[in-house]
């Protein structure tokens, strides 16, 4: 049983991750955290309290066929961390969720005297919910809002945008609140294949010219014509 | 400040690993492995045991790096938490037959001069300076436990102390080090 009571469960909280509960304490505790905020919480807070004391221990290089064994674990599961750009899991789950909806939107667009080479996406959200409409417009990118919701408090949503075959996303700044957004023209080149995300930054953005937060939305240009 | 280097350093991989960049997850083992291997050593003192823990650990790391979240946790804490439960994972599947009268245990890592070894960030200081002004039996079973893996009785059977008394003493001090740290 997970204790209500705050202090049994700071306590509880403490000891699993100093790692002295048993086997079935622990697969317990492991199990709640998903679902349980306040045990989350204070977890993450004892972690943060006892990481310097894993400083102690003494580094020590592992053996050297490890990594081949781990690349070879990887691709039995079907991630390999080589080669090109690889469609993360959200990435596949958004393939599956906004197929329907990309071509709605590419019919409706298609019916529009379109500038040639016209991209558009559907970011999603990782539960496949629609968020944001992203289309090509003049060289640019315009943003908008699907589904507006609420940022978290003291935070903001970043924009990003992937290149084919580039190793770093590429900042297109911060989402105002309106949600509504429109990306000049030089920034970044629209172009199919390009992937786009939203994360969640500091206030200012992310401070070091790289996502930091976690992605919110995601989803690939494509061009909108009929397949 | 080659603490704040490493962090920003593990943060961007973990990044880029969850983008799919190519090469981000190798780059991330590259740098780290030796510092997590370390770890994972400490608690199962079997090399063979190690690896699979940290085999174990980067398949974990390769499927939550979309879930890291840096604002809520430093890079490199993160992927040592991931490294450590699956160390006490396999610890407690192989019903933490580690032997814990192995002479080099506890020498490394127990000695009070050998908290002089945390890092100089800030955290580390602040903990270490926690950490001394407990009773030196807390103080034993908290780092025997974090770094060692030990259990309670493992613990209690080193101090040779009753359980009892070493699961209040540990509970004890880590309420202390909550108050300390606040």
């Amino acid at each position: 049983m997970i204790p209500a009571d705050p202090e049994a469960l700071d306590s509880l909280a403490a000891e699993h991750v100093l790692g002295t509960l048993d086997a079935r304490e622990a697969a317990e505790v492991a199990r709640a955290i998903p679902f349980n905020a306040p045990l989350r919480e204070a977890a993450a807070a004892w972690e943060a309290r006892l990481a310097p004391l894993a400083g102690l221990s003494l580094p020590e290089a592992p053996p050297a066929e490890l990594w081949d064994r781990i690349e070879a674990s990887l691709a039995a599961r079907g991630s390999a961390p080589a080669g090109p750009l690889r469609p993360s899991r959200l990435w596949k789950a958004w393939a599956a969720g906004a197929t329907a909806v990309a071509a709605g939107l590419a019919a409706f667009l298609i019916l529009r005297p379109a500038e040639p080479a016209r991209m558009m996406t559907v970011l999603l959200t990782s539960r496949d919910q629609p968020a944001w409409l992203v289309e090509s417009e003049g060289g640019g990118l315009r943003l908008a809002s699907l589904n507006p919701r609420a940022v978290e408090p003291g935070r903001v949503q970043q924009l990003w945008a992937l290149p084919p075959g580039a190793t770093a996303p590429i900042s297109l700044g911060l989402i105002p609140a309106s949600g509504q957004a429109s990306v000049a023209p030089g920034l970044v080149r629209p172009q199919p294949g390009m992937l786009i995300e939203i994360t969640l930054e500091p206030p200012g953005g992310s401070p070091t010219g790289r996502p930091t937060g976690p992605i919110l939305f995601i989803g690939r240009l494509a061009p909108a014509r009929p397949s | 400040m080659p603490d704040t280097n490493l962090a920003l350093d593990a943060a961007g991989l973990i990044r880029g690993v969850a983008a799919g960049e190519a090469g981000a997850l190798r780059r991330l083992y590259d740098a780290h492995s030796s510092r997590l291997f370390g770890i994972a050593m400490a608690i199962l003192r079997d090399r063979d045991a190690a690896a699979d823990a940290l085999h174990d650990a980067v398949l974990k790391i390769a499927g939550r790096a979309v879930q890291f979240d840096p604002l809520r946790g430093e890079a490199g804490a993160w992927l040592g938490a991931i490294v450590r439960n699956a160390a006490l994972d396999l610890a407690r599947a192989r019903g933490r037959e580690t032997p814990i009268d192995d002479p080099s245990l506890g020498d490394t890592a127990v000695a009070p001069e050998a908290l002089e070894r945390l890092a100089e960030a800030q955290e580390s200081v602040r903990l270490r300076d926690c950490l001394a002004a407990l009773e030196a039996n807390n103080r034993e079973g908290i780092v025997l436990a974090f770094v060692h893996g030990l259990s309670h009785a493992q613990i209690a059977a080193r101090l040779e102390m009753p359980l009892g008394t070493v699961k209040a003493w540990i509970r004890r001090g880590l309420a202390r080090l909550k108050g300390c740290l606040a």
